[in-house]
């Protein structure tokens, strides 16, 4: 528990330093806000709350690339040779690995707060209650994603790879998920991927909460791209959410797994500092 | 053991013990069955050149890698099944910087403590008497990547030693340091050393560093080529190197070669390495007429390890 903590006390502590990566944060998130609200305008006409509907979209697929994204922390361990300390110390693999996502997803949370700050004085609308709900998914998102992002580092093991893998695996589930393209318009050959897409889940139980549908009857659901209909079998949003966690929990474990075995010493360093 | 008991008959602990380790890459045998021992407490240096193995024997014994075979043991636990048990009583210093140049000293060497579960109460003592010891008080809240290089290594040395190791790898710790800072972390060990008892692996590029260890293992090609006290080997592989001047050094090679010793033949300078003082001066009397300047030196470890690689250490 001690070299959880440590870990991700460490990874908190150079997140703040870091002054510039700290105000881009700020700056990104705003910019995401800005942005897509203006694009996604027209996918949001006719409904009850556009606001919600667009900031549940952007707040996810912040969440989503922040965690994915952190995961370069501890690449950058390696380059930097502090990975060397961490893997001589008597600590298990899994608790770095644990330390690593919770922090990266720690983050992540943090930066989805600060959207849905701004996102009240753009005219978002949620109760104390949505929004623990709401924390809880991003918490929920930033694990599930920290998990997977870790686990394609730890396979990687070099920035240049990881930023490839990350595009390729990035680019599809993003727009794959329904966050910015409604699941409803797109062909059927796509459909499975995006049934097996876990930001499909994660966008859709987000709106549900976002836009206060807890009163929809099953179609309208369907209709409105936050439940969905697969030959006769509905995916509620709540299942929807199940499935998130099942999907987190394989990428956890893959994560820990991979992360546990991955050979770290024979990475080439970069000789930086005395010599 | 207690200090002062008759050794007859009891066996000292070893602290670290390698029998038949080997290591492959492939088909490249990168360590090749060596077996060796370091006493409790004591310093035991290892030298080889550059790709003869020490990396990979000092990752072995540090966890980080796997061996192919053999078994290695540290106080007793084995390396590969006993990984925390063994990581909890070594302390390394490894050949790059491996400290987080984001945050200060102190912060470093307070996420050493908690991975190594220093009991909580003796954390800021620990850290006081580590940056004490080597002399960088004042360094505490800086930093790391402001650091010049020798604050870093020391910081390094100091974090080595925060957990109270048992067993402390030294990978070449003073490599790219000036002479001054050198010799200081060299106070630092032995101040250490003499208060901890703490038994020392030491890989280096000096030779002087050397030569204090209780015990010398030289490493070639992924086998120990030598393995004794730093006296015993300059009295075996070295006791005259004899460097002589002539007109006609290949006659004098000749004469080397047919005699069956050692020599190198570099700018028309012949270095002869000879075990046998009779057949130095049966040189000197030979070629008197041809040379044209003479030194004659007694062996230091570096010609112990020049004789058996046939290497210059920092080749």
């Amino acid at each position: 528990m001690r070299a959880i903590r440590a870990i991700l006390m460490r990874n908190l502590i150079k997140f703040f330093r870091d002054r510039m990566r700290f105000i881009f944060t700020l700056f990104m998130s705003a910019f995401f806000l800005f942005v897509f609200s203006f694009v996604m305008k027209s996918t949001a006409a006719g409904l009850d709350h556009p606001m919600n509907y667009l900031i549940s979209g952007i707040i996810i697929m912040t969440v989503f690339q922040t965690a994915l994204n952190n995961s370069m922390n501890i690449l950058e361990d390696i380059a930097s040779g502090f990975m060397k300390e961490i893997l001589v110390a008597p600590i298990g693999r899994w608790q770095i690995a644990i330390g690593q996502i919770l922090s990266s997803s720690a983050i992540a949370v943090l930066q989805g707060i600060i959207i849905v700050t701004i996102g009240f004085f753009m005219g978002l609308t949620l109760d104390p209650f949505h929004c623990v709900i709401m924390l809880g998914l991003m918490m929920l998102v930033g694990i599930c994603f920290s998990s997977m992002g870790l686990f394609l580092a730890a396979l990687s093991k070099e920035s240049t790879t990881f930023q490839i893998i990350i595009s390729i695996v990035a680019m599809p589930l993003t727009f794959l998920s329904g966050a910015y393209i409604p699941t409803m318009v797109m062909p059927a050959l796509l459909r499975p991927i995006v049934f097996l897409n876990p930001l499909t889940y994660t966008t859709s139980v987000f709106r549900y909460v976002a836009l206060h549908m807890e009163n929809l009857s099953t179609p309208e659901l369907v209709k409105a791209g936050v439940a969905f209909d697969i030959h006769g079998f509905t995916i509620m949003p709540y299942f929807g959410a199940v499935m998130v966690v099942v999907i987190g929990a394989i990428f956890f474990a893959l994560c820990v797994n991979q992360f546990g075995k991955a050979d770290f010493s024979r990475v080439k360093v970069f000789r930086r500092g005395h010599r | 053991m207690k200090r002062g008991m008759p050794r007859i008959g009891i066996r000292k602990m070893n602290s670290i013990e390698v029998e038949h380790f080997t290591k492959k890459y492939g088909d490249f045998n990168a360590v090749d069955d060596i077996s060796f021992t370091v006493d409790e407490g004591s310093v035991f240096a290892f030298l080889g050149p550059n790709g003869a193995g020490k990396s990979t024997t000092i990752n072995t014994l540090c966890t980080i890698q796997e061996k192919t075979t053999g078994a290695l043991r540290i106080n007793g636990n084995d390396v590969t099944k006993d990984k925390t048990l063994v990581r909890k009583d070594i302390g390394i210093v490894f050949q790059e910087t491996t400290l987080d140049g984001k945050l200060t000293v102190n912060e470093n060497l307070r996420l050493h403590c908690d991975f190594y579960k220093v009991p909580k109460a003796e954390v800021d003592e620990r850290i006081r008497f580590v940056l004490d010891l080597v002399d960088i008080k004042d360094w505490k809240n800086a930093a790391v990547d402001s650091l010049s290089g020798g604050l870093k290594r020391r910081t390094e040395i100091a974090r080595g030693l925060v957990h109270f190791p048992k067993v402390l790898f030294l990978d070449e710790p003073t490599t790219g340091l000036d002479p001054q800072t050198r010799a200081n972390v060299w106070d630092y060990i032995n101040k250490l050393q003499k208060q901890k008892n703490i038994t020392i692996f030491l890989t280096t590029h000096y030779m002087d560093e050397a030569e204090i260890c209780d015990k010398v293992a030289i490493i070639d090609h992924g086998k120990i080529v030598a393995h004794d006290t730093p006296y015993n080997l300059k009295k075996k592989y070295t006791s005259t190197t004899m460097k002589v001047k002539t007109p006609d050094p290949n006659l004098l090679g000749a004469y080397c070669s047919e005699h069956s010793m050692k020599f190198l033949n570099k700018d028309g300078v012949v270095t002869i390495f000879s075990t046998d003082v009779r057949a130095v001066m049966e040189i000197v009397s030979t070629f008197k007429g041809s040379i044209e300047d003479i030194e004659i030196n007694k062996g230091t470890l570096n010609d112990v390890f020049l004789a058996i690689t046939g290497k210059e250490i920092r080749n």
